[in-house]
């Protein structure tokens, strides 16, 4: 029982952090380091934890403590250990990062902002590990509250109370659903305990009403198109290393939610739950794609970017719950395979991009990109980790995104062996080439940003005085770089720990990753000598790459003279190069059918009629979403609000006119049976 | 790991034929313009001269810049080593997905260096490649499903033999416009990009590598034959029947390489550069060709 014990160190760790920040709140600089190093210490824990856990197997307590609701268990199966070895992972970066990046809070409540941290991480674990009702509903209303509290840490501004509002606001909805779908099973079991949970005590009417819950609920902590529009507000709210935390394990929870009502709870269901999955997912990761190409700020960007992996991971999730209805196990098992291995992915370099972010944001003082530049000359170390984080979400070989991407495409590529005919033909196709889609953006988001951001001369007198980020900062980013490179060319460490994972579920077979070739990933459905190797491509790419250097550099000594720029002559300045909305504009007007936007531009004539005009270019991008369904909606209840207001006259006679009112009709409906 | 050595082999094989491919296709354009054209090996020459020349780099540029040749290179050479050319290459270690993501990994480089030296040009060129590159992956996706559903795998030796083996039909043929299509913009050729030209409000790819000089220049060149060569062969081999896969067919092979750089000489000697906003249009055709071809089958 190492695992049960090491998991009790560190709840008790995450505990002790939270009031180490209260106890030394006198001096920050203690605070930081004591705070943190225990948050560093509990995240450790847990990756050991998991790590016995996949050795040993699972471990159980049941602790008599939630009296009302009989006991609290406490249950690490595969599951929960996967998800607790990628929070760990995550939470042991940001912790390190959090050293450094804190400095900027130390006149700003940094003391709560570490005692938070360190319960964030407590409940994020919670929610991961227990297996009861009433205790995973705390335990999540928990982690929604401290992050709300987290993401309105810097209350001063206006736009950050907003959107904690919005954030908690929809968080509130999805808890709702959550909640519904949980009750529905726990009454028809009789049980609170997840082991008695089964889709198999309620008819299949009811079984779809828990599913939409299930959707709706966790797809809105996801940030699961149309649930998403929290998610890029609340990102870029929250101190950076918060931030990537949110993202890379907060996030991630939801997809827990979801794995273990479809994997474990509900059983097979009917083919149009993944059909649903698969149509939402594809919206969601080219929506969320497209608007981070447009966007200019470089947290929101990370933010969208964030809800078009959740797409891809749904994606992998969709096309495994199709394969489930139909009883394909082994292809249900490589579909979940994908969408689990691009959680770990998405957990690595979307942290890694959020800190990166954080160290230009820390370091030039805003986040926009239009004002950056020339940064990959001031801050070399972290403009090479921010690197491998764009390659890799651009899902380019040999890092890590490539692997769980083709893995995705693997997965759907097998989707017209379930639904056969026509339409499962043309959707299949559909969906692989909505997947390309999102690839090729991403691939142009981020190269954008980086570009923008890394690259040239910088366009500010903000971005001229940037300086390389703190030590601590940047082993916290190469750490995850380090990660990046290695799950992308050895990916069958992590293929043996999803095996791990998910051997456990009867709906699923997953034998294939037990038994494979060691630098090998292979195809599912086919046997050995087919499938691909990162390892073997990272060698070509190496070696293809070295030769014309190494010839190169031998043959004869390149003779290079340095010259500006050629720009027709003209002294290049910073307002000569390409800006991002410069980059994103032929894309915007491309699909200017789902992102609305309106260009402006305006023209100060006031100096004179032709010569030296002020030009000032103004782009609006209205959401669909937010227009089409929150607008309305935000209406609506203001409408209906107001004329409830007409029955509402302050006079209390009319007030208990209308309790007698509702009482007597209530006594006479109630006599009626 | 003989599959291994026999995909170097082949990589090393295309390095060498690429830009040749490139002088003939210059060669058949110019015939068919009732022009004497360069030499079929100019190419060669062109690439010779420049590995011979001194560089000029800006000083705004850092290493990604002076990096980016190589990799794209990298990048281009690693996707030659998959093309199914005999059936074995490429087998176990890279599929259709990978040497597409390969050629991504080349233009997201490329698309970098051209910010990295800061001047507009570079920056509109690296946009716009950009913006076709992302037009064209549906695309391309959409009709390589067209087999890659037929053979159920992504194995581009599985989706060679199933091509080999798939009698002529309509679905075929849908299936080999579309493709086309996708070939010429992604080689960059008119009537998507024209690749004769610096001129500002034409260009792509050559307005992306506007700033290179020199060695690197030349690498990009090559690199950009070598891309164009894999395409051909993917088309020839995947999307043109009666396909027969080993030794005994590079006559046939050849032949039908050449066969296609007629028909792209063809296509662009008959139209012009179209505007870059109907490039989605023409892109859509390819698309919906897919699709029905999907449907025909």
């Amino acid at each position: 029982m190492i695992a049960g014990d090491l998991y009790l160190i560190m709840l008790l760790l995450f505990s002790t952090g939270i009031l180490s920040a209260f106890f030394t709140r006198r001096n920050v600089k203690y605070t930081n380091y004591i705070a943190h190093s225990i948050a560093l210490m509990g995240c450790a824990m847990a990756i050991l934890c998991a790590i016995f856990v996949f050795v040993q197997g699972e471990f159980k307590f049941t602790l008599p403590v939630l009296l009302p609701f009989g006991e609290m268990i406490i249950k690490v199966d595969g599951l929960s250990a996967f998800f607790l070895f990628v929070v760990g992972v995550v939470g042991v970066a940001t912790s390190l990062y959090a050293y450094g990046y804190s400095r900027e809070y130390e006149e700003c409540r940094l003391p709560l902002m570490a005692g938070l941290y360190n319960a964030f991480l407590l409940s994020i674990v919670l929610v991961l590990t227990v297996q009861h009702v009433a205790a995973f509903i705390i335990a999540w209303e928990l982690m929604s509250i401290v992050s709300f509290f987290l993401v309105n840490h810097e209350y001063e501004k206006k736009v950050n109370t907003r959107s904690a509002y919005i954030y908690i606001l929809m968080t509130h909805i999805g808890t709702v659903f959550i909640i519904t779908a949980f009750l529905l099973l726990a009454v028809a079991a009789g049980s609170m305990n997840f082991e008695h949970l089964s889709g198999n005590s309620v008819n299949a009417f009811m079984k779809n009403i828990v599913f939409i819950c299930v959707l709706i609920g966790f797809g809105t902590k996801a940030g699961m198109v149309p649930l998403h529009i929290w998610l890029p507000r609340a990102h870029p709210a929250a101190p950076s290393h918060v931030s990537a935390l949110m993202s890379g394990a907060m996030l991630k929870t939801a997809i827990y939610g979801m794995c273990r009502f479809f994997l474990d709870f509900l059983g097979i269901g009917p083919v149009w739950w993944g059909v649903v999955i698969l149509v939402i997912a594809s919206i969601t990761a080219v929506l969320g794609v497209l608007y981070a190409f447009i966007e200019h700020d470089m947290k929101r960007l990370l933010a969208y970017s964030s809800v078009e992996n959740i797409g891809i991971i749904l994606l992998g999730m969709g096309a495994g719950m199709v394969f489930i209805s139909s009883y394909e196990p082994v292809l249900a098992g490589l579909a979940f395979t994908a969408a689990l291995y691009h959680v770990v992915n998405h957990a690595l370099f979307k942290s890694l991009a959020f800190m990166g972010a954080g160290a230009v944001l820390q370091s030039a003082h805003t986040k926009n990109m239009e004002q950056l530049g020339g940064l990959i000359k001031r801050m070399p170390y972290t403009a090479g980790f921010f690197l491998v984080a764009a390659v890799a979400i651009s899902a380019l070989p040999p890092l890590n995104g490539f692997v769980s991407e083709w893995l995705t495409f693997q997965a759907l590529l097998c989707l017209p062996l379930a639904l056969t005919g026509i339409i499962g033909k043309v959707g299949s196709a559909s969906l692989i080439a909505l997947l390309g889609l999102t690839g090729a953006l991403a691939a142009a988001c981020f190269v954008q940003t980086f570009g923008i951001t890394f690259l040239a001369k910088p366009r500010s007198k903000k971005a001229e005085e940037a300086v390389e980020a703190a030590p601590t900062m940047l082993i916290a980013m190469g750490l995850l770089a380090v990660l990046c490179i290695l799950l992308g060319i050895w990916p069958q460490v992590m293929l043996l720990l999803l095996h791990k994972t998910l051997q456990t579920f009867s709906s699923l077979d997953v034998t294939m990753l037990g038994n494979q070739v060691w630098y090998q990933i292979p195809l599912a459905q086919r046997g050995a000598g087919e499938g691909i190797s990162t390892a073997l491509i990272g060698l070509i790419l190496a070696g293809g790459g070295l030769l014309a250097y190494v010839l190169y550099r031998n043959w004869e000594r390149e003779k290079i003279s340095g010259s500006e720029t050629w720009t027709c002559g003209i002294v290049p300045n910073p307002r000569m190069e390409y800006t991002a909305t410069g980059f994103s504009k032929s894309i915007r007007l491309v699909f200017k059918n789902i992102v609305h936007s309106y260009d402006e531009t305006l023209v100060n004539r006031s100096s004179s009629q032709y010569y030296g005009r002020e030009l000032s270019y103004q782009v609006r991008i209205q959401y669909v979403f937010v227009s089409l369904v929150y607008r309305p909606i935000n209406e609506g209840i203001i409408k209906t609000a107001t004329f409830m207001k007409n029955i509402q006259t302050g006079s209390v006679q009319l007030y208990v006119g209308y309790i007698m009112f509702v009482t007597v009709v209530v006594l006479i409906w109630s006599t009626r049976w | 790991m003989m599959d291994f050595f026999f995909s170097v082999l082949q990589s090393v094989g295309i390095l060498v034929c690429a830009p040749l491919l490139a002088g003939i296709i210059k060669k058949i354009k110019a015939r068919l313009q009732n022009r004497r054209g360069p030499k079929v090996l100019q190419t060669y020459f062109d690439i010779a001269k420049l590995l011979q020349k001194d560089s000029v780099i800006s000083p705004t540029v850092s290493w990604i810049f002076k990096g980016a040749p190589y990799i794209y290179f990298a990048g281009v050479l690693a996707a030659s080593s998959l093309v199914p050319l005999f059936i074995f290459s490429g087998r176990g270690f890279g599929d259709i997905f990978t040497l597409l993501y390969l050629l991504a990994l080349g233009r997201f480089f490329l698309v970098l260096a051209s910010l990295d030296a800061g001047s507009a040009f570079g920056g509109m060129g690296g946009a716009r490649e950009m913006f076709i590159a992302v037009l064209v992956e549906p695309a391309m996706l959409l009709s390589i499903c067209t087999i890659a559903f037929k053979a159920h795998s992504s194995s581009l030796g599985a989706l060679s033999s199933s091509a080999a083996n798939n009698p002529f039909s309509l679905a075929y043929i849908f299936a080999a416009i579309a493709f086309f299509i996708v070939l010429i913009a992604e080689t960059g050729r008119i009537p998507v990009d024209n690749p004769d030209t610096h001129l500002e409000l034409t260009m792509i790819h050559e307005g992306m590598v506007l700033e290179y000089s020199g060695r690197r220049l030349a690498l990009i060149h090559w690199a950009a034959a070598i891309k164009q060569m894999i395409m051909i062969l993917l088309f020839v081999i995947l999307f043109l029947p009666w396909n027969i896969v080993g030794a005994a067919s590079v006559i046939g092979l050849i032949g039908k390489i050449l066969l296609v750089s007629i028909g792209i000489a063809f296509a662009e000697i008959s139209t012009n550069k179209m505007r870059l906003f109907k490039v989605p249009n023409f892109l859509a055709v390819s698309c919906l060709l897919s699709l029905l071809a999907l449907v025909a089958q």
